[in-house]
């Protein structure tokens, strides 16, 4: 029994190194070939395929778990502002970028987007200008191509610090926008 | 005597009726006014009691802003003393006080009496000898009842102390409304309204508060019957509906929404019925709306030159001018009940957030020394003499417009965004 558990451990293991490796190759090709993709490719080239590799229950589970793993990622890569200002840096950009590919791979996610502030300034100025950091993060959203319907937007103001304390370190953490995803 | 303190609620022997000749006017330009300096040695009575009421008479003659305590260590009898002898009032005068305070706390069954009297020292003249009887309970009512009846006798001031002050508590991560009297006592949570409650506001009668709540996941704006504590749903529009202010009349509201695209202030009439009518039409931030007393003009911060500063409306012309231009950020504008003056918060010199003072003509604008420490949210006393505000440290501060008499009213921190109700009877 325990021989035979082993066996079917180390075939998944072996079928699991050869998909990884298999990804992996096709990974590369990707990134090296400078010809243009075949056909052959545009057709399995959809990002993150979750192919049902038979006997494998790790791999079944492997999907949704890097699915999670990339909700988790969304979730977490905040943009940050200046202090008193709502324009978005080129890095906010860049993240916004992110953010808008993995929302068109994924039609079925809505976002939330929070707009937060540092405690300094008034708490009623601050609900406002919580707002307009996330208005500005949902306006370039719809700018790359999402569907307004899928953003919404919501202020806390300076209620909800990611950082407690005072001085620029706390501060310019807390000077954000955050993105939650709903499901749909 | 006795017989007398057993048959009255309040009895107030008040003797020749004094001063007129004293009536202070106090305002944003009175610079040479000197706090009036009270000497008033431990009350008689049980111990405790005695010296638990001392302590509120204490803290609230300095939240007046009209009288300063003289440290009871000068004092040549320290007390405790009940009445003060004719033959004493020279030890009083010697050591500067303008007044001087003694009084006998007693228990009788379920209440409790505060006898007090106060006496001119310059003049030898009773300005006051009462006896204020009030359930064990609420002693401090006693103590309001004093205070007033004090800063009226001896100064002709208007009463503060029948006025409550509603906050925001925050207890762990929730935030709920906490009503106190003026001067921190007879507190209370108002709980139930969801993690996340702002910006209190009360109506001119006292009778509702508007505030902010996230209830249904989006910053709405609800109002609560302080008697029944019946909460309605006001406006839950997209985006935020905040910083309510309601007009003098009692008849409308005016908020901040964001349902257009970006914050802008929008009047609306209490009972429901009609839209909003959009007041401020500008690409900046329009926020934090506050009402004359004469329902004429409506005061607010906008960052449409580019930095927080406070504008003047006329609700009837809608004409705009700005009012501020000193410093980079002026915000939270609120009227003085006389319609005056402004106050809001002004990023100072020192880089700290302070309360500042400004003329409805723009001129006299006036920095507070406040705590020093990031001050916010003021609110004036009913009689507009006096302005709280939250601190940086969660406390709730009453201060003079000297800047002279900067008073904390509570202990416990977390709170903030104080407004000062009415006068309740």
């Amino acid at each position: 029994m325990r021989n035979a558990e082993r066996v079917v451990g180390l075939m998944a293991l072996v079928s699991l190194i050869f998909f990884i490796s298999g990804c992996a190759k096709h990974g590369v090709q990707q990134v090296e070939g400078p010809t243009p993709p075949s056909q052959e490719e545009v057709i399995t080239g959809t990002p993150d395929m979750e192919l049902d590799m038979p006997g494998s229950e790790g791999d079944v589970s492997a999907a949704p778990q890097a699915m999670e793993e990339e909700l988790a990622k969304f979730e977490q890569d905040r943009i940050y502002f200046e202090f008193d200002k709502f324009n978005l840096t080129a890095d906010a950009r860049k993240v916004l970028a992110e953010k808008a590919s993995f929302l068109n791979a994924h039609p079925n996610l809505n976002v939330r987007i929070e707009g937060h502030c540092d405690e300094r300034g008034t708490r009623e100025y601050n609900l406002a200008l919580g707002e307009r950091r996330a208005k500005s993060a949902q306006d370039y959203l719809i700018f790359l191509g999402i569907n307004p319907d899928r953003v919404s937007i919501i202020s806390y103001g300076e209620e909800k610090p990611l950082e407690l304390g005072s001085g620029e370190d706390a501060w310019k953490l807390n000077r954000r926008a955050e993105f939650r995803i709903l499901g749909n | 005597m006795k017989k007398i303190l057993s048959l009255m609620i309040v009895l107030a022997v008040v003797f020749p009726s004094v001063l007129g000749a004293q009536r202070v006017h106090i305002d944003i330009e009175a610079r040479g006014f000197k706090r009036m300096k009270v000497a008033m040695p431990a009350f008689a009575g049980p111990k405790e009691l005695a010296d638990s009421v001392w302590s509120q008479c204490a803290k609230d003659l300095e939240i007046t802003g009209a009288f300063s305590l003289l440290d009871p260590k000068g004092y040549i009898n320290p007390g405790p003393i009940s009445f003060i002898e004719p033959g004493t009032l020279k030890d009083w005068a010697l050591i500067g006080a303008d007044y001087a305070v003694a009084a006998r706390v007693e228990r009788q069954g379920a209440q409790v009496n505060l006898a007090v009297q106060a006496v001119e020292v310059s003049t030898a003249r009773a300005v006051l000898n009462t006896v204020y009887t009030t359930k064990a309970d609420s002693v401090h009512r006693g103590v309001h009842a004093f205070m007033d009846a004090l800063m009226q006798k001896a100064l002709g001031l208007e009463p503060i102390f029948s006025s409550k002050i509603v906050a925001v508590q925050k207890v762990s991560k929730k935030k709920q409304l906490y009503t106190m009297w003026c001067d921190g006592t007879g507190g209370a949570a108002i709980k139930g309204g969801g993690d996340l409650v702002l910006n209190p506001a009360w109506s001119f009668d006292g009778k509702k508060i508007a505030f902010v709540s996230y209830w249904k996941n989006n910053p709405d704006l609800y109002i609560l019957d302080v008697r029944t504590y019946k909460v309605e749903l006001f406006s839950s529009h997209k985006g935020i509906n905040v910083t309510p202010c309601f007009d003098p009349t009692g008849t409308r509201i005016a908020y901040t929404l964001s349902k257009d695209g970006d914050p802008e202030i929008y009047i609306a009439p209490l009972g429901g019925g009609t839209a909003p009518e959009r007041l401020t039409r500008s690409w900046a931030t329009d926020i934090s709306p506050s009402i004359s007393p004469d329902g004429r003009k409506l005061a607010f911060c906008s960052s449409r030159a580019g930095t927080p500063q406070i504008y003047v409306m006329d609700l009837v012309t809608k004409k705009v001018e700005r009012l501020t231009f000193q410093g980079s950020y002026n915000s939270e504008p609120v009227f003085s009940p006389k319609g005056d003056m402004i106050a809001f918060i002004h990023l100072a010199e020192d880089r700290r957030f302070h309360i500042a003072l400004i003329k409805t003509d723009g001129t006299r604008m006036k920095v507070l020394p406040g705590t020093g420490r990031g001050d916010e949210s003021p609110t004036f006393s009913p009689d507009g003499r006096l302005v709280a505000f939250s601190s940086s440290d969660g406390n709730i501060y009453v201060t003079d417009f000297m800047g002279t008499s900067v008073v904390r009213v509570t202990d416990t921190g977390g709170f903030t965004e104080p407004c000062w109700s009415p006068l309740m009877e």
